[in-house]
């Protein structure tokens, strides 16, 4: 049926990536001056009379389809030699993440490709439908640095992030500052040495580096979610470089995350989640569960959230420490699970009254009926909470918020 | 040097849009919600002035429960409604 689609001008990259995406380039798009958001009812409607005129010619008036040429197979092109003119040419032509980039040269695709079947097809990936084969996964991990023995690794966490749960469409061109974490668990985590111990999440790991900066070029290469333009992120967050971590499974008082969702201590798993940046615990006072607990729930129940009123499954990741000190007052990961989801909420009242109408508006479900004093939990069911145990000695442990419409996938690495 | 691409991207097919309506009057205006701040009080605004200027029959809107979700209820808007307004984003 004849439709147009209402967007602000700040979005149109986006429509536009959207509408292309669906064989349908030529949708008619009305623009709306930018926000829509944040400012009265009043005012939005205000905004009416300026774009009547182009949603009553897109319902009534055809516009004629555009020629489009998709691209097919992997493609060789002339690149400068020099490679900090290399540099600047993989910019221009969008290849790069802004850190340098090492040249895609057809011996070290080879090398990183081995014995691969390079037209195999590993997953489509949103926004742009792009066909993550491994050679293009292969040609991705080259330009990040990414050596053979990490493709395996890098193949895993893209199936991951294509299966429908995790809502990569969204994860990919949201606002909000989200990207895949990639969490290795099981025996080719010390294999690779990607690092679960001291600084876990920042720099001084290579495997840790070049798997996460693998995954983040495919998916802004091959995905087609370029930051500004499809990735719609405002501020985005220092993650979407790289983002890859292993639990620290020899340092953990429970069993890890891979063996909790079923598979065996000795295979090797990849976890990805649509995660925020880490959010610190810092805890150098508390002696038991019952007491570490309440700076752990602090810096989960806040009201910037997204998983107090998307739910989902936000991670907690305790250093090894903080999880000792959890053991020592008894409790299984399950327990610790249960105690964290009581008490990590955020009373209703500490919304302002636009936001709690917005709430009842857009999720009646969970706020339908609730009062000042109704407590948010920050995920639904206190399953849904993800423990890992990761990082290095010290007193401090990590909340990790998702984008909340999304669901955490592991999956198998096949090495 | 000649370098792989990193691109792969998939093959697009174009698709016909529905042919356009000549006029809409008589007919049923469709708003679908996406759910951002604000969308829906702006789309009925926008069929509202339409329907007053054009003759339409009337408004009808359908809500997405989430923008971050594909909405599942397009069967049911093409069987109530003549044309649609929608959202997209912020």
């Amino acid at each position: 049926m004849p439709s147009v689609v209402l967007g602000t001008e700040a979005f149109l990259s986006l429509a536009k990536a959207t509408s292309t995406k669906h064989g349908l380039p030529h949708m008619p798009v009305a623009l709306v001056p930018h926000p829509l958001g944040g400012i009265s009812v009043d005012a939005a409607r205000a905004k009416a009379d300026g774009i009547l005129d182009e949603v009553l010619r897109g319902l009534t008036s055809d516009p004629s389809a555009p020629i489009v040429t998709g691209t097919a197979g992997p493609t060789l092109v002339d690149a400068p030699d020099d490679l900090d003119a290399f540099q600047v040419w993989a910019m221009e032509h969008e290849w790069s993440d802004g850190l340098p980039v090492l040249p895609t040269t057809e011996a070290r695709v080879a090398r990183v490709l081995g014995r691969g079947a390079g037209d195999a097809l590993v997953a489509t990936l949103m926004p742009l439908d792009g066909r993550a084969t491994l050679h293009a996964i292969a040609v991705n991990g080259a330009l990040a640095g990414a050596g053979p023995e990490h493709l395996p690794v890098i193949v895993a966490a893209l199936r991951a992030v294509a299966k429908p749960e995790f809502n990569l469409n969204a994860i990919q061109c949201t606002t909000h500052p989200c990207t895949p974490l990639v969490i290795v668990n099981g025996p080719i985590a010390a294999r690779l040495g990607v690092a679960g111990g001291p600084n876990a999440l920042g720099n001084g790991h290579r495997a840790n580096a070049v798997i996460g900066r693998a995954v983040r070029l495919v998916l802004q290469n091959v995905g087609g979610a370029r930051p500004g333009r499809e990735d719609r992120a405002t501020l985005g967050h220092a993650g979407k470089f790289s983002y890859c971590l292993a639990e620290n499974e020899a340092q953990s008082p429970w069993e890890p995350l891979h063996v909790e969702r079923g598979f065996a201590r000795d295979e090797s798993t990849v976890t990805v989640c649509g995660s925020e940046a880490p959010h610190n615990v810092n805890d150098h006072g508390s002696t038991a569960g019952e007491t570490l607990m309440a700076a752990l729930a602090g810096t989960a129940a806040t009201t910037g959230s997204n998983n107090i009123y998307l739910a989902g499954d936000p991670l907690v990741i305790l250093g090894p420490e903080h999880a000792q000190t959890v053991a020592s007052s008894g409790w299984s990961k399950q327990e610790f699970k249960r105690r964290f989801w009581d008490a990590a909420r955020v009373p209703l009242k500490k919304f302002s009254a636009d936001n709690i109408a917005r709430f009842k508006l857009t999720h009646p479900e969970r706020f339908e009926g609730a009062g000042p004093e109704t407590l948010l939990p920050f995920a639904s069911r206190p399953d849904d909470v993800m423990v890992i145990v990761a990082g290095g000695p010290g007193k401090h442990s990590a909340i990790v918020p998702t984008f909340g419409a999304t669901r955490s996938v592991t999956e198998r690495i096949d090495a | 040097m000649k370098l792989w691409s990193p691109f792969s991207g998939g093959q697009v097919r174009i698709a016909r849009l529905a042919p356009r309506k000549s006029s809409l009057s008589g007919l049923t205006i469709g708003v679908l919600d996406n759910g951002k701040p604000n969308a829906g009080a702006l789309m009925h605004r926008v069929a509202e002035l339409l329907a007053a200027r054009t003759g339409a029959a009337g408004v009808r809107g359908w809500s997405k429960p989430s923008a971050a979700r594909p909405a599942e209820i397009l069967d049911d808007i093409a069987k109530g409604a003549d044309v649609v307004l929608t959202g997209s984003a912020d």
